[in-house]
């Protein structure tokens, strides 16, 4: 179970990793705690996967991954399986979840989709179909971003 | 779109991977590189300044730090929809919302402390009078999370 501290410790290294040459000593001091603890702990939760990633957040459009698109399929119950591990083996697709259906959505399988060119979602999508010989789905191209912030801990 | 030089990309390309958890992380990513550390930390300064790099942090396994999340797909009126995305956006608990070519025309998912708390943002979400309809989709199996953008 996760300790109060740590929760502290998630919630100040969710923030910006300071461009210091000592980075983890100045969070570890708004922490209240020393740098080699800080350190200990990270390790912890990367080996537990409780930590995901430390990395990079890019603007993907920045980077010339101009086009997103959720792919929603509907894929019976005992194909599931093998095909989320069908998507999540293509690199454009960054998620891979299955979902409680809709009311009025019957799909149940959903990849994101992320390339350089519209065609690019297209053909990853139409590549996945094939593959996993599933043709009732919905590609939803994102036509604006509201928000796309990092989840507050 | 920005160009990016060589350099940028290499950098870049590396800090879509962990970075390692000692004292001095700089320096390691810097070693690793073939390049000064204080050209490294310009380097990372420069393209935040121009929005290529949103941040550098930690990310977490929500399910496993007990945060319940979910995906939520809106009706809104065509006429609407900016405004509604706007009522949505104002919930810290919203990290993404996206307005999408279908019939459910916004897409939005939630982080919150508890799936309790989920519900609650929900109702009073489901309150505004310009939205048709509203699908909770919260996520039953997840085969994976790594967004990664090859430069």
């Amino acid at each position: 179970m996760l300790t109060r501290l740590d929760r502290k410790i998630i919630r100040v290294i969710s923030q910006e990793l300071p461009l210091e040459e000592r980075p983890f000593k100045l969070l570890a001091a708004k922490i209240g705690i020393g740098e080699k603890m800080l350190l200990e702990r990270v390790r912890f939760y990367k080996k537990n996967d409780i930590l995901r990633k430390y990395a990079v957040a890019l603007n993907h459009l920045k980077v010339g991954f101009r086009y997103n698109a959720m792919a929603a399929w509907n894929m019976p119950a005992k194909y599931v399986q093998e095909a989320g591990a069908i998507m999540a083996s293509f690199p454009q697709v960054s998620h891979c979840y299955e979902r409680k259906r809709g009311k009025d959505w019957n799909y149940n399988l959903y990849a994101m989709i992320h390339t350089r060119s519209k065609r690019g979602c297209l053909e990853a999508a139409r590549a996945i179909a094939k593959k996993t010989d599933c043709k009732d789905y919905q590609l939803l191209f994102s036509t604006y971003e509201y928000k796309k912030s990092a989840a507050q801990l | 779109m920005n160009r990016l030089n060589a350099l940028d990309k290499r950098i870049l390309n590396r800090l879509q991977e962990d970075i390692e958890f000692v004292a001095t992380p700089w320096k390691a990513m810097a070693g690793d590189l073939g390049i000064a550390e204080q050209l490294l930390l310009e380097r990372i300064k420069a393209l935040k300044k121009k929005g290529i790099i949103r941040r550098i942090s930690a990310t977490f396994n929500t399910l496993k730090i007990g945060f319940a999340s979910t995906l939520v797909a809106v009706k809104a009126a065509p006429s609407k929809v900016d405004q509604v995305a706007q009522r949505i956006n104002a919930y810290k608990e919203v990290t993404h919302n996206y307005k999408r070519n279908a019939r459910y025309n916004l897409w939005f998912t939630l982080v919150a402390k508890d799936k309790h708390s989920i519900s609650r943002i929900i109702k009073q979400i489901k309150q505004d009078q310009t939205i048709d309809q509203l699908l909770d989709l919260p996520a039953t199996k997840l085969f994976k999370i790594d967004v990664k953008f090859p430069l």
